[in-house]
């Protein structure tokens, strides 16, 4: 079998292929952006090969029975992101440990630190096991209000526990030495971790009662925006140096909630949009999260569909990124008609995998609610999708999330899609840079004090955003 | 009839003045009122209705059609009240306290209003209060609540308890809806029907009414 050298700073790794695979698969597990899904258009996948003079677009590119070699661009740590501009406390003893810890309403992600030298030793990722009680915010909080908010916020706990042993096993150091812990989230999340009663997250006018920004005996918890815009997105931002741009910059985070921030003349514009849980492949028929066999993506090559599955397993279903990558393909190859209408319904994907118009419904109200909330919160700030610079997508979903695809079924405008940069767990890597640098802690405390709440519920622009956003032709206008 | 044909048609189309045009044709052409909103307007709007339930047409195309009906409702209107034509029933209706959520409320509004009932919409943030006095003062046979949020769904409840502390309880009909509703919350609460979508909320009203 041919072997494929890959080259990253002094990292050297070997995978072997078969011939004819795609070079943009096998870079899959070194992070490697595909952020068009893989359709050749965005260009920034290319990589350097060796015995080529420019640079190849690994998802074009198939191997042949030879070995290869590339050189990836030098993976940007964690701690290297977390530290911008900035030292570990100077302060922190020799041998410190620290956790940062992202609670989501899906996983909860925790990444342990040495405090002295900054570097990153061990990370370690979980179902939320509150996800047991109710899938979404919501349904925690009616929980939380029918008497079930100690048991939540044990649940929690008990996560962040475990987590943090099976870290401390993975580094083989003595969990005694964490001494700092910084825990982000969504506001729920918070509210769920500290036991707080979230009744006035519960209905309107939704004005939460306290929004953090204040150490904890579980941890420091870093300043929420309001209620549906938490202290993930505040971390998000300071990780993205959102804040800092001297022009417009768009943080979106896609899950079940879609929270944007957008940072225009010093001031952060940001709303939470109910994208509802689609993308993470439920409620739809044969959704899946993202398991080995999910179809994670799919192409229209001469009216027929190409699909890839996760770790090249028979398709068991379709999760997130695969669904959004359907439905576009489906749309070019006129299978779906402008209004959504799926002429052979259901639609075979993969033996036993489809897609029914019931789905495309889902992905219809999905997509329009991100787009509406894109549309409202670029109005509220008085600028065009061109205006800004920069766009950063964060989450699972988020970056795994074919922009092409975003851009053809009218998820996102294709001027944003076009300019989109994956930054997978941000909220993480901000918490991190809040345990590495407390004086960070001010700078979160600016960045949520400037926030702007731009509501949705109730605007009459918004509502008819969503509205023409369901339709499958809104494009380009603005 | 030809004419009133071509209104449904268009209607469903979405074509707002055409179907505004079609209308004042008909009138002219004598065709009553009553007829022309029955076979061309209602009929029109019942066959998206009908297509909705089955998926085949999606939230904006509903919208756009009832935009159609509203715009030839508004010339038969004062035709209908010259010939004494009554709405075949009243119905309020709103989204919850605390939940502004209105576009669910907003479709079963146009649904039933295409099957000819009079709606006062009480628009959303409704209070169990405000439901309750509305019917009893309006004389509505149907008060109809929509929710978006668990946290919200028992004000449904409230509404309920409400109506039966007015002693109005056995006058009205109480309709739930809304994405977290269930048949099952239905029972819990004591209210009379739950409907999956705005097409069935509205067959479900009109039969209430003709009762």
């Amino acid at each position: 079998m041919p072997v494929l050298t890959v080259r990253q700073g002094a990292r050297r790794h070997e995978i072997p292929f078969s011939p004819g695979a795609c070079l943009g698969d096998l870079l899959h597990a070194f992070d490697h952006p595909h952020p068009c899904g893989g359709r050749g258009v965005c260009g920034k996948c290319s990589v350097l090969m060796s015995g080529q003079d420019a640079p190849v677009l690994s998802c074009q590119t198939y191997l042949g029975d030879q070995d290869a070699e590339v050189y990836l661009p030098e993976a940007i740590p964690l701690t290297q992101i977390a530290m911008t501009g900035e030292a570990a406390q100077q302060a922190a003893p020799e041998g410190a440990v620290g956790a940062a810890v992202d609670i989501g309403t899906t996983t909860i992600a925790l990444a342990l630190y040495d405090l002295h030298t900054g570097g990153r030793l061990a990370e370690a990722a979980m179902i939320n096991p509150q996800t047991a009680v109710a899938a979404d915010v919501i349904g925690r909080i009616g929980a939380a209000l029918e008497g079930r908010l100690s048991e939540q916020e044990r649940l929690v706990r008990g996560a962040i526990a475990a987590l943090l042993r099976r870290a401390c096993d993975q580094a083989g150091l003595d969990e005694a030495r964490v001494t700092e812990r910084v825990i982000t989230g969504n506001t729920t999340m918070l509210y769920l971790l500290t036991g707080q009663n979230p009744v006035s997250l519960s209905r309107a006018p939704f004005k939460a009662d306290t929004l953090f920004g204040h150490p904890h005996e579980a941890g420091y918890l870093p300043p929420c925006m309001n209620a549906f815009v938490g202290a993930d997105i505040t971390c998000a931002a300071l990780a993205c140096g959102l804040c800092e741009s001297s022009s417009p910059a768009l943080l979106c985070d896609l899950g079940t909630n879609g929270e944007l921030a957008l940072w225009k003349d010093g001031r952060l514009y940001v709303t939470s949009t109910a994208a509802g849980p689609v993308f993470e492949g439920a409620c739809i028929s044969c959704g899946v999260s993202s398991i080995p066999g999910a179809i994670d993506r799919v192409h229209a090559v001469g009216g027929r569909l190409h699909i890839h599955t996760i770790g090249d397993q028979p398709a068991v279903g379709v999760c997130g990124s695969g669904l959004l990558d359907a439905v576009a393909a489906l749309l070019e190859i006129g299978a779906i008609d402008e209004t959504g209408l799926l002429e052979d319904a259901p639609y075979p994907l993969a033996p036993g995998v489809f897609l029914t118009q019931a789905d495309v419904r889902a992905v219809q109200l999905a997509k329009a609610a991100i787009y509406a909330g894109v549309r409202t919160l670029l109005r509220a700030a008085k600028i065009a999708p061109g205006d800004v610079k920069r766009f950063f997508v964060a989450g699972g979903f988020g970056s795994h999330a074919g922009m092409g695809s975003a851009a053809v079924i009218g998820m996102l405008p294709r001027e944003l899609a076009a300019k989109a940069q994956a930054v997978g767990n941000a909220a993480l890597r901000g918490a991190a840079a809040l345990l590495l640098s407390p004086k960070k802690r001010a700078e979160a405390q600016r960045i949520a004090a400037q926030a702007v709440h731009v509501p949705l519920g109730g605007d009459p622009g918004f509502n008819d955003a969503y509205i023409e956003a369901m339709m499958f032709d809104t494009d380009e206008e603005c | 009839m030809e004419l009133l044909n071509q209104i449904s048609q268009q209607l469903q189309a979405g074509k707002a003045k055409d179907v505004k045009a079609l209308v004042e044709q008909a009138i002219e052409a004598g065709i009553p009122a009553q007829t022309i909103l029955d076979e061309g307007l209602l009929s029109g709007m019942n066959v998206i209705g009908e297509k909705f339930k089955r998926n085949e047409v999606f939230v904006p195309e509903v919208l756009v059609a009832a935009r159609a009906m509203n715009r030839g409702a508004a010339l038969l209107k004062p035709l209908l009240a010259q010939d004494g034509a009554k709405a075949t029933g009243r119905v309020c209706i709103g989204t919850v306290q605390g939940d502004l959520h209105d576009i669910g409320k907003n479709l079963v509004k146009m649904m039933m209003e295409a099957k000819g009932l009079e709606v006062i919409d009480l628009g959303t943030d409704v209070s169990a209060q405000t439901f309750v006095q509305t019917a009893k003062e309006q004389d509505c046979q149907i008060i109809c609540c929509s929710a978006l949020l668990t946290t919200t769904m028992s004000v449904m409840g409230d509404v309920v308890r409400e109506a039966e502390a007015a002693g109005i309880r056995d006058k009205v009909k109480i309709m739930i809806g809304g994405a977290p509703v269930s048949q099952a919350h239905c029972d819990e609460i004591g209210a009379d029907a739950y409907t999956t979508d705005a097409a069935s909320a509205a067959d479900c009203a009109a039969a209430f009414c003709r009762a």
